[in-house]
């Protein structure tokens, strides 16, 4: 069975996220990217396929500044390819990361399932995934939490779940592009020695860029971002507890709450 | 022998066809013997080989300054010392004895007759050594004996362990114990027995040397026993007691018993210092201890060293809370595993099982307490390492490393809120990047990023600016120091972060390094390729008080207790200066019954900190701790040293309710409550 996982990378938000002087975009000066949660999510559940049914796992990502740690990352993991596409420089819209990723799929060869994040925090829509299925004709299932290919390879029973605390179970022809939401597993650790080994003896090929022609022209424009103004904040008091609690009461009783 | 000389005729009433067959038994003694040593020896060498020089004549020296007066069997249990020394000084009393007639016997009567020397003066008084070596022997034993029968001291019986782990099994280990135990008291009584025999049956007066064999002829007589019938039985007696002493010798390598002879390589040629300062992981793909062949030869003669003293099962916080890992077990398994590598399979999460491995908090008691010198600690996290290496770590310990690998902390912040801390101070911190300085801080990550410890932080800040310390911290470059990352057995991450602070280093220009954190101070000063001198703070208020630029104003009330941090104390032997400190600001430092060398740990060290807990402990270590430490009379402060030992303690102090009854604080706290009136 050949797996491909799609990866991308996103803002991590541990780091405080700051706007660009031009308003438009986010400032690169403090930007850390990290592989986007579900998507590890999604490299992980592949590779436990590989490991449970054989085959092999190719790992593609939307090329970006020190993406090639991440794709070493995935080496280490059991990923036996791994591939870029893309522009670092473009910061792509979905469309054109779907049309990059399809591209790049349809050089890889022949495919059998195609994991990625169903959502990631830079596309909360979670348009990719069923973007690059459209664009390779191919069926589509999000908010994955289990995948379990059938013994002929030409099907597989996928698990969903749903708020309310429903869980359905699909049958879906492969192949076909799966938006992961988790692993059965949570991604394992991976030693930086391991990481250490596949950088000296695996190397990363690139392929199948989309070319800005194919994708077209932004319709959308980005006119400001900014950090989103307080609405309301907490009023501290302080001082001597008689005083405040007859603050207190003042206080809830001119909310009409006394 | 001519007629009326002082001297003992060997093989006395013996047929000559008993002569032979003697030779041939002792014959058969010695192949097993030296068979099972060859065997033993073979194993040995199939390890890996020491990356330092084993053979040293300082060890030599040290060896025996350790091993003839049994002095590390002795430390803090007098009574197994008092019990050994007299059983090793009897056996080795009687074996030089039997050297002795070996060699005049055996060799001297055929060589060189005129050269035979038991005789004259020196038999009378080889006999009454002898003699006395018996009775040592004798009494060693007794009191060895009472303390399974009588005194049934917990530590010396061996847990059930689960179904996995199939060798050696309990009851074995038991049984092998008494073996040892019985054979020597066998050879002991069966060699008084014997003598007394011999003296009934016509022994001249001058056997009166041997004191208390000549007191059990007497017995003997006084019984009924004629001398005619003494000569009937003696070869009889005789025998039973050679055939005795040549089944210990031929089973001496293949149990216990060889811990006379592995036990002088690890206590003479292993220092305990090489077990603080981890060894490199083997090389290969393995990362770590996979198969019995990643052990190095040392390591395999420790094992065999190890005498199930249960000292170290004793002093475990994990054996002791009821975690499972009893570091005893870890070195009877892997013994067991050494004799038979192919029934078992694998070794670090199979035969060891994970559950073991993570249990242990590195706190180096076990290595401290071990007579034997047997190195638990680094041998767990070489196993550890071929665990991480295989990627089995559970998902809390993965997303601590992921955090460190990233962010260089372990608690997924960013590394520019690193110096957050240092808000509200009223004075800037110097940028140790930016400006020289004489002290350079390494903050480490709890005293950083835990909002409890950050006030013990800015209190180290405030006393080290009141004493005008000329000192700067690195901000947001300083990252962890990896102490605890190489201790769960992330020796690749524990590089890497190394490498990132030796980088900022470099550049820094300062003459010193200060840490509140021993981790910090652990691996900076033992484990980090760094020339200049690393000084935990407590080391440098010491120094502060001690020369007058650091003035305390006023003491407190009352004693205070203090806890030695496992990686300030029995890593790195700072005992002293944080008493001194103390005794300065309160007085008089209160000692919990486990201090210095044997203090408990808290419980986080080795990344335990950061796993989770496990199933069926009765008492976290620092639980334990704090009900210690509020059991002393008068004292309502514990101090520490360490920024872990305040999150682990404070947590401890409301699970155990005693918030209101004891209170943990810092030295560095507790010297600043003391700077103003």
């Amino acid at each position: 069975m050949n797996i491909v996982a799609l990866l991308r990378v996103v803002p991590d938000v541990v780091e405080e996220l700051e706007i660009a002087p031009d308003g438009k975009a986010l400032d690169s000066e403090f930007l850390r990217l990290v592989i986007s949660e579900t998507d590890d999510h999604a490299l992980e559940q592949a590779v436990l396929l590989k490991e449970r049914l054989g085959g092999t796992v190719t790992a593609l990502a939307i090329d970006a500044p020190e993406i090639d740690e991440t794709l070493y990352g995935a080496l280490a993991r059991g990923a036996d390819r791994a591939v870029k596409t893309g522009d670092a420089e473009m910061n792509l819209s979905a469309r054109a990361a779907a049309l990059s990723f399809a591209a790049a799929i349809r050089d890889l060869g022949p495919v059998d399932l195609i994991v990625t994040g169903a959502q990631a925090i830079g596309d909360l829509d979670g348009l990719v995934a069923p973007m690059v299925a459209y664009y390779l004709g191919m069926p589509y299932l999000g908010t994955v939490t289990g995948v379990a290919p059938g013994a002929s390879g030409k099907s597989a029973t996928v698990i969903r779940e749903f708020p309310g605390g429903v869980r359905g179970e699909f049958d879906v022809p492969l192949p076909a592009v799966l938006g992961i939401q988790a692993a059965e597993k949570p991604p394992r650790y991976v030693p930086v020695a391991k990481v250490r080994a596949a950088m000296k003896s695996q190397s990363i090929a690139t392929c199948g860029v989309a070319t800005a022609a194919e994708s077209g022209p932004p319709v959308v424009e980005v006119l400001s971002m900014a950090k989103p103004e307080p609405s309301g904040h907490a009023q501290m008091l302080e001082g001597d507890p008689d005083v405040l609690a007859a603050r207190i009461c003042e206080l809830m009783g001119a909310r009409g709450l006394l | 022998m001519p007629e009326g000389e002082i001297a003992r005729p060997v093989f006395y009433l013996l047929p000559v066809w008993m002569v032979a067959l003697f030779y041939l038994l002792a014959a058969t003694g010695l192949g097993f013997f030296f068979y099972g040593a060859w065997h033993r020896v073979r194993r040995y060498l199939r390890g890996r080989a020491d990356d330092q020089a084993v053979f040293t004549w300082q060890g030599l020296v040290r060896g025996a300054a350790a091993i003839f007066p049994n002095r590390t069997v002795f430390r803090d249990d007098p009574y197994a010392g008092i019990a050994h020394l007299c059983t090793f000084w009897g056996f080795a009393g009687l074996f030089i004895a039997t050297i002795l007639v070996l060699v005049d016997n055996d060799f001297l009567r055929f060589v060189l007759p005129e050269w035979q020397f038991l005789k004259g003066t020196f038999y009378l008084v080889f006999s009454w050594l002898a003699d006395l070596s018996g009775l040592l022997l004798l009494a060693g034993l007794f009191l060895l004996a009472s303390r399974r029968l009588i005194l049934r001291l917990p530590f010396l019986r061996y847990q059930a362990r689960p179904e996995a782990v199939r060798l050696p099994s309990p009851p074995a280990l038991a049984r092998e114990d008494w073996l040892f135990l019985g054979l020597l008291v066998l050879l002991g009584m069966g060699g008084f027995l014997l003598e007394a025999f011999r003296i009934r049956a016509g022994g001249p007066e001058f056997e009166r040397a041997s004191f208390f064999g000549w007191q059990v002829a007497q017995g003997l007589g006084s019984l009924g026993l004629s001398p005619e019938g003494a000569q009937a039985a003696f070869p009889y007696v005789w025998y039973f007691h050679a055939v005795g002493a040549l089944a210990l010798i031929g089973w001496i390598p293949y149990s216990k018993a060889w811990h006379m002879l592995a036990a002088w390589y690890s206590v003479a040629f292993k220092d305990h210092a090489g077990a603080k300062r981890l060894p490199a992981p083997p090389e290969g793909d393995s990362g770590g201890y996979g198969r019995i062949e990643d052990l190095t030869r040392s390591e395999l003669v420790m094992l065999d060293a190890c005498t199930r003293c249960g000292r170290c099962h004793a002093h475990c916080p994990a054996a002791s809370g009821g975690f499972p890992l009893s570091p005893r077990d870890v070195v009877q398994v892997l013994r067991a595993y050494a004799e038979r590598p192919a029934a078992n399979g694998a070794l670090a999460g199979g035969v060891v099982p994970e559950s073991w491995l993570w249990s242990c908090t590195s706190c180096l008691a076990c290595v401290e307490r071990c007579p034997v010198g047997v190195w638990h600690v680094p041998m767990i996290v070489q196993m550890r390492r071929f665990l991480v290496a295989q990627g089995q770590v559970e998902t809390r310990v993965g997303e601590t490393l992921q955090s460190l690998g990233r962010y260089g902390n372990s608690f997924a912040a960013s590394p520019r809120n690193r110096a957050k801390w240092t808000q509200g101070l009223g004075f800037k911190i110097k940028d140790a990047r930016k400006e020289p300085v004489e002290y350079l801080w390494l903050v480490g990550d709890y005293a950083s990023y835990d909002p409890r410890v950050q006030e013990v932080t800015r209190s180290a800040a405030r006393v080290f600016e009141r004493a005008g310390l000329n000192f700067g911290i690195l901000y947001e470059a300083e990252q962890n120091s990896g102490n605890d990352v190489r201790r769960i057995g992330e020796e690749g991450l524990f590089e890497a972060l190394r490498d990132k602070n030796l980088k900022v280093l470099e550049k820094a220009r300062f003459e010193k390094i200060v840490t509140t954190d021993p981790h910090t101070y652990h691996a900076l000063k033992n484990e980090y390729p760094n020339g200049r001198p690393v000084l935990h703070a407590v080391e440098v208020l010491d120094e502060l008080i001690q020369n007058g630029k650091l003035i305390l104003e006023k003491t407190l009330d009352g004693p205070v207790t203090y806890h030695d941090p496992c990686y300030l104390g029995r890593y790195n032997g700072i005992y002293d200066a944080p008493r001194r400190v103390l005794a300065a600001v309160a007085g008089e430092v209160a000692e919990m019954p486990r201090s210095r060398e044997k203090a408990f740990c808290c419980g986080a060290g080795g990344g335990r900190i950061w796993m989770e807990d496990v199933p069926g402990v009765t008492q976290r270590p620092a639980e334990s701790r704090v009900r210690e430490a509020a059991a002393l009379a008068g004292v309502g402060v514990m101090a520490i040293a360490c920024p872990k030992d305040l999150a682990m303690f404070q947590d401890a102090l409301k699970t155990e309710s005693l918030e209101g009854r004891l209170a943990v604080k810092d030295v560095v706290e507790l010297v600043e409550e003391c700077m103003s009136k």
